[in-house]
């Protein structure tokens, strides 16, 4: 009876999560919510109607949405985890039902919960989606038995299975990171009432993202491939170590270091995993005070990992060659920073900050803008207490007149190239098509 | 074997004394309830009472009873023994011995049920005999941690709960059932132990993942005497901690190369989130009621040890029979463990148990000992229904399950698992080890903390 209720509370929790007026949520969850989804998810829906009103003119060559419904018809059914399957579990009806309770509080979880709902396609919450296209572009070995192929769509169980891992991790994070800092020093929750809501957004959010990791390390142990979940784990643990990097404001947003902080001479190659040895952490240490490999280890850890190991992870599955893996990986790792700058270049693209958006003080442009000119950590400083104590719009005008915005273009290109190149080594297929068009619909948008 | 024995004795005497100090502890605390009781009463009435039933009942068993006494007894207890024997002759009233005999009777009811085998014969500590593998195990554990992260504060908090001052019962259980496996399947090799070694660490890592979490759900101050991960860091620092210290366990175990162990305890991760999600919400009838409290109680405390076990054995390639006495043992000690914690919820004062009483109650948690009062006491019912939430339903329960048999009960239902437990133990040949596993389930049942 509980199942077949699922829906219908569902149905009711996002008519209700419809119906909640955006602007009107208590200023004291804005900030924290912004900063909720550093990685793809920022405001993508505000800045992207900013930016499609100013190209209006000139249809985009490619597009997105087109783009990833074809990839989609590829590779079989959406893949989005977040499908029936999903809803039809005892737990998450659960969830949906306490979640209710918490509809109209200021609690971050509702944001990143809405955006999980509402902004799949368009922030590319299809992190699977890319998994399977890698792994139909890839192909499988021949010694892999046709009991576990999937052969209308071209991929295996396994790695469909797979992709949905790699959704449930994503999300668990994301979940995760929307708990609220609730210790007695800090502003939030002062009066009782929005302690308490607070709290219990707390263990909801908590309980939701366990519940996410337990059930991907169940589906992975069913892999049976201990290279896989050995990999995958250590996605999990970069995922977690993001988010002690560099300093932080009370909410753990991350800060960026103050000028001048470390000396020491850029490397002409950005660092990455030792290949041999999972176990062994990012070597952050060597890269930090340089702004463009900084941010690229920021953004490994906290995004590129997940999707590189995964896409490598598919392959093992597959059988295929430990070169292939290597190129599986570097191409996750690149798609997920080439979308990385494109969002951090979005908020720069038009000359005054939209009202009500903010950015993260991580981002290449601010970065970038740091090394240009360390005068503004000034109008950074007073964010060690709480990001929301910035003047964004200062900072905003400050880096749209400098260069740091043609940097991240740069920068954005640079690893879309890099991704497009490494895909040259996947053989030509509709799978491999369908990737080179999503690249390309990223760079339009 | 000679000299395991040996200094096994050593150390068993002093964990009898602990032992006996515990039950001592438990009689004051009981006594003071009692008391606490006794005033709210008619004296005369209670005083009639207590002379005319609890007396019978305590000389009936008054041989049997003095007999269990010095059977654990290093002469710490005289003033006790003395009050036993000569009830009236003592400086206290006769209402006030009155109850301490019934409460003498309660507990000693329990101790002189001996299980199946003569248990307290067995002259092993556990922990002695485990020396070589859990000297080191909290340095391993933490330098596993270490190696896994460049970040420092990360490091910090993850190692947070492996300080060594826990009482390392799930590495130990764990270790214990391997070698008693090893013996049992004769195949004992270096390797081997060393990998049941990395199961113990895992099981050690997930529970401490586990307490991290629920130090920011509950948002308690203190946790084994010291203040909790959430009051010293920034609660969204702590939630990554947890998912730190359960992706470096899974890496270790997916290092042992072994499918099915990876898919044996991935299963505890499973059923730890399940049995945090019974606790939510409950709106259970009362029949129901007991049932998920079981459940609950499996997944979120059995699940694991039982689990762990079953991993030993699976590596050790044991067939399916052995595999599930393993698994059973660890659920019955698992259950009785927890059963026992909630006991102690309700008995042990807060420097004994590192955290506040009743802390269950405060929760909104109805435990065993709560569900079998509610038998005798219905007005018990709607408080459970509303997590005593309102004023005084806190005082009310705790009241109420101290003057029902709630507490006799539930170390009735402990005591059943810890027999079965033993029985299942005894169907391992024979060795130090196999033993060890017996004389565990008799620790679990007269702990203290």
């Amino acid at each position: 009876m509980q199942r077949a209720s699922v829906q219908l509370i569902m149905q009711q929790f996002s008519r209700q999560m419809r119906r909640m007026p955006r602007p009107q949520l208590p200023q004291q969850a804005t900030p924290a919510a912004s900063q909720l989804l550093p990685t793809f998810t920022q405001h993508r829906a505000t800045a992207t109607s900013t930016v499609s009103s100013k190209q209006a003119t000139p249809p985009p060559r490619h597009d997105w949405n087109r783009a990833v419904s074809e990839a989609e018809r590829i590779v079989g059914y959406p893949t989005s985890f977040l499908s029936l399957r999903w809803l039809l579990s005892d737990e998450i009806a659960n969830v949906a039902l306490h979640l209710r309770k918490l509809v109209g509080s200021a609690h971050p979880l509702m944001k990143t919960a809405k955006h999980l709902l509402y902004n799949g396609k368009n922030t590319m919450q299809a992190w699977g989606l890319i998994v399977l296209l890698v792994s139909k572009a890839a192909g499988h070995a021949a010694s892999i038995p046709d009991a576990e192929q999937d052969k209308s769509a071209g991929v295996l169980h396994s790695q469909r299975a797979l992709a949905e891992v790699t959704e449930m991790i994503r999300i668990s994070h994301l979940v995760h990171n929307s708990v609220v800092n609730l210790q007695s020093s800090t502003d939030a929750g002062q009066d009782v009432n929005t302690y308490d809501d607070m709290s219990f957004g707390n263990k909801i959010g908590l309980l939701t993202g366990d519940y996410l990791l337990g059930h991907s390390s169940a589906e992975l142990a069913n892999l049976r491939n201990q290279e896989v979940v050995e990999l995958i784990s250590s996605a999990v643990r970069d995922f977690s170590e993001s988010e002690f990097i560099g300093e932080r404001d009370e909410q753990n947003n991350p800060l960026p270091f103050k000028p001048g902080t470390f000396q020491r001479p850029s490397l002409s190659v950005g660092v990455d995993f030792n290949e041999h040895d999972v176990m062994t952490p990012m070597p952050i240490a060597q890269v930090l005070g340089n702004p463009e490999q900084e941010w690229e280890c920021r953004n490994i850890l906290n995004a590129g990992s997940l999707l590189g190991k995964s896409c490598q992870a598919s392959l093992k599955l597959a059988g295929q060659s430990e070169e292939m893996q290597r190129h599986a990986y570097r191409f996750g790792k690149h798609l997920a920073l080439a979308w990385q700058a494109c969002l951090d270049a979005e908020s720069f693209q038009c000359p005054t900050l939209p009202l009500d958006v903010t950015f993260s003080l991580v981002s290449a442009p601010v970065l970038f803008h740091l090394e240009h000119d360390p005068n503004l950590y000034a109008l950074l400083e007073p964010g060690k207490k709480s990001v929301e104590l910035i003047d964004y719009d200062r900072i905003h005008k400050a880096i749209v007149a400098g260069p740091a915005l043609a940097k991240t273009k740069a920068l954005q290109t640079k690893h879309t190239a890099a991704a497009l190149n490494v895909l040259q080594h996947f053989p030509a297929t509709d799978a491999r098509q369908a990737l080179e068009n999503i690249i390309l619909a990223m760079q339009d948008l | 074997m000679a000299c395991l024995s040996t200094s096994g004795r050593v150390a068993c005497v002093s964990r009898r004394q602990q032992t006996h100090k515990f039950i001592c502890r438990l009689f004051l605390n009981h006594q003071l309830s009692l008391r606490r009781q006794s005033s709210q009463l008619p004296p005369a009435a209670l005083a009639a009472a207590a002379q005319g039933q609890c007396m019978k009942k305590y000389t009936n068993n008054k041989p049997q009873l003095v007999r269990s006494f010095q059977g654990l007894g290093c002469g710490i207890n005289q003033d006790y023994l003395s009050l036993l024997q000569n009830p009236h002759s003592c400086s206290h009233s006769s209402q006030y011995s009155g109850c301490l005999a019934s409460s003498i009777r309660k507990h000693s009811s329990v101790h002189t049920q001996q299980p199946a085998g003569p248990v307290r014969e067995i002259q092993i500590d556990p922990y002695i005999i485990l020396d070589d593998e859990l000297k080191y195990f909290y340095d391993d554990v933490r330098d596993l941690l270490q190696s896994g992260t460049s970040q420092p504060e990360l490091d910090t908090i993850a190692c947070y709960y492996f300080d060594g001052q826990g009482k390392a019962l799930r590495p130990m259980v764990t270790l214990l059932m391997a070698k008693a496996l090893n013996y049992h399947l004769n195949n004992e090799s270096h390797q081997l132990v060393h990998k049941q070694r990395q199961i113990a660490l895992f099981s050690e890592m997930v529970h401490s993942a586990s307490l991290v979490h629920d130090d920011v759900i509950d948002q308690s101050d203190f946790r084994r005497g010291k203040p909790s991960v959430n009051a010293l860091w920034n609660h969204k620092k702590v939630t990554m901690a947890g998912d730190y210290i359960l992706s470096i366990a899974s890496i270790m175990i997916s290092r042992l190369r072994s499918d099915d162990v990876t898919i044996v305890l991935s299963q505890i991760l499973t059923d730890l989130v399940q049995g945090e999600f019974m606790q939510l919400g409950s709106r259970e009838t009362e029949n129901e009621r007991f049932a998920h409290y079981l459940t609950k109680t499996y997944r979120k405390t059995a699940s694991l040890i039982a689990n762990a076990l079953k991993a030993t054995a699976v590596i050790a390639q044991a067939d399916d029979n052995v595999a599930e006495v393993a698994f059973q043992y660890g659920r019955n000690i698992g259950l009785a463990f927890q059963l026992v914690d909630d006991m102690l919820d309700f008995v042990s004062s807060t420097e004994q148990m590192g955290k506040p009483t009743a802390a269950d109650l405060k929760l909104g948690l109805a435990t065993a000992p709560v569900l079998f009062a509610c038998e005798k006491y219905p007005e018990l019912n709607p408080m459970v229904m509303r997590r005593f939430s309102e004023p005084g339903d806190v005082e009310r329960a705790f009241e109420l399950v101290h003057k029902s048999h709630g507490l006799e009960q539930t170390r009735f239902l402990a005591k059943k698992h810890c027999n079965e437990a033993i029985r299942l133990a005894q169907e391992l040949t024979e060795s130090p080890y196999q033993k060890g596993l017996q004389v565990v389930a008799d620790l679990v049942i007269n702990r203290m903390k």
